[in-house]
């Protein structure tokens, strides 16, 4: 089979997929459900193997066996006590196991936040205030401050909404309210591009049609 | 009468919205009308960073998403390598994302290779994919043996030429992040904000809204927001591809869908003035 043929044959297998699933915009059909089954069962499968290949393989059993890194017998066993949840009798191992990822992932994920987005993001807010560049830029540094004193104020709700407090919360969702509208724009921005590209990929890749 | 165009629009099936999309969005690339590209602040600073390394320098470039989102990101991803290549310089690839990244990023890189007559091992390196990001992206400011001994094809980073003086962020002078997932939260707050790392952005319209409190802090020299993003790149690189292709379509279902929620809240208030 030549590599022409290949390649069409691959485009017509991804086009008549593309076509199943959109297929569900007129209403649910068995085709739609077919390509969904396909597609979880594809990617649980790469997955899979991925897994196997990339962190069983790769990082465990070839520094093991091959390198003589017999430290990672740690690791190893504590990836296998995660299996023992199936068996109820010793599923109480697998706590250690936890223990272990959540105060892992908690250590890095607080210094990662608070290195990484609170502290700047706070650093940049005051900053803001004394821009010594454009004019706009000044009131883009009031309008971000405003914005951050005003959207936290609503969420504190140890004290009632009412007076200055509840005229400042309520500017508040004004800003929230913006950013919501920012976020939908560039959603629905986003899911007409991949509208945009699977429409490419019909009319040029598997029609012809354009160029 | 206007009560009953309401009525009608409020019954209004919606398969003839998803058909009107439709067409709004084939019509536009069978019969293509170009649009300015007005070029965002964001995207002139990213590309006035790149363009500042010194050429022949080493950078990184990542390709942080899955297929399902090819359409806003291998263009960013394609435009960048034109932008980085034209420069001579080195490239070292590399993802997060298990489920396809390395491999687009074999195809892409391959693909941009021949074009500009690149060597594997010379002028470009694929790391592939490893678990657990947040530890591969914290071992790779100390050391990227540790984390990647071997490149995407089991060859070990000794014995690649472009690899002998590459070991931590500290020797790359760009990280070039294109992603479709959170993972530019990490990128920042780990390389950035614990190594120094420079870098920038590509990412999809979903995630932008986020990201450019980075580049108002710094954190981040320069974002690429969606096709919108892309085409921008595209146009500075003076290499129009399919992003560029697809803004037209883009603008058209914007109006279509701006009309429609015009449309609908006419229909909905004074269905409700008439109850």
């Amino acid at each position: 089979m030549s590599p022409q043929t290949t390649q069409m044959f691959e485009f017509t297998l991804a086009a008549l997929l593309t076509l199943c699933i959109f297929s569900y915009l007129y209403r649910d059909n068995p085709f739609y459900r077919f390509a969904e089954h396909i597609f979880a069962g594809i990617s649980a499968g790469y997955y899979a193997g991925l897994i196997w290949h990339a962190v069983i393989v790769q990082q465990l059993w070839v520094p093991i066996t091959h390198e003589g890194t017999f430290s990672l017998f740690v690791p190893g066993i504590l990836g296998a006590l995660m299996f023992t949840r199936f068996f109820d009798r010793i599923s109480f191992l697998s706590r250690i196991s936890i223990a272990f990822v959540v105060g892992n992932t908690a250590g890095i994920s607080i210094m990662q936040q608070l290195h990484g987005y609170v502290l700047p993001q706070v650093s940049d807010t005051i900053t803001g205030l004394e821009t010594s560049g454009t004019w706009y830029a000044l009131v883009g540094g009031w309008v971000i401050f405003a914005g951050v004193v005003t959207t936290l104020l609503y969420f504190y709700f140890s004290k009632e909404h009412k007076g200055a407090l509840g005229v400042t919360a309520r500017i508040g969702i004004v800003f929230i309210m913006v950013s919501f509208g920012a976020h939908f724009g560039y959603t629905v921005m986003g899911r007409v591009s991949l509208l945009i590209g699977r429409m490419q990929f019909l009319l040029r890749d598997w029609l012809g049609l354009i160029n | 009468m206007a009560s009953r165009v309401a009525e009608f629009l409020s019954s209004i099936d919606r398969r003839y919205i998803f058909l009107l999309i439709s067409l709004s969005v084939v019509f536009p690339l069978i019969f293509k009308f170009p649009l300015p590209v007005a070029i965002s602040p964001e995207t002139q600073a990213l590309y006035d960073r790149v363009d500042s390394i010194p050429d022949g320098s080493t950078v990184m470039l990542t390709f942080d998403y899955y297929p399902s989102t090819l359409a806003e990101t291998e263009p960013m991803s394609i435009a960048a390598l034109k932008h980085l290549w034209r420069k001579n310089m080195k490239i070292v690839t590399m993802s997060t994302v298990g489920l396809g990244g390395p491999s687009i990023a074999e195809r892409v890189m391959a693909t941009m290779a021949k074009e500009f007559n690149r060597t594997y091992g010379i002028d470009y390196v694929n790391l592939g994919y490893k678990a657990n990001y947040t530890a591969v992206l914290l071992g790779l400011g100390t050391s990227f043996r540790a984390i990647y001994p071997t490149d995407f094809y089991g060859t070990p980073l000794d014995s690649l030429p472009m690899m002998q003086n590459v070991d931590k962020y500290g020797d790359l002078k760009f990280i070039y992040i294109v992603s479709d997932n959170g993972i530019v939260d990490y990128w920042v707050g780990l390389a950035n904000a614990q190594f120094g790392a420079s870098m920038g952005a590509g990412v999809t319209a979903v995630m932008a809204p986020k990201f450019y409190a980075y580049v108002r802090a710094q954190q981040l020299v320069g974002l690429l927001g969606g096709m919108k993003g892309a085409s921008e790149y595209e146009f500075l690189v003076g290499s129009e591809g399919m992003a560029t292709a697809g803004m037209g379509a883009q603008s058209m279902v914007h109006l279509t869908i701006i009309g429609l929620i015009i449309i609908g809240n006419f229909a909905y208030f004074w269905g409700r003035r008439r109850r």
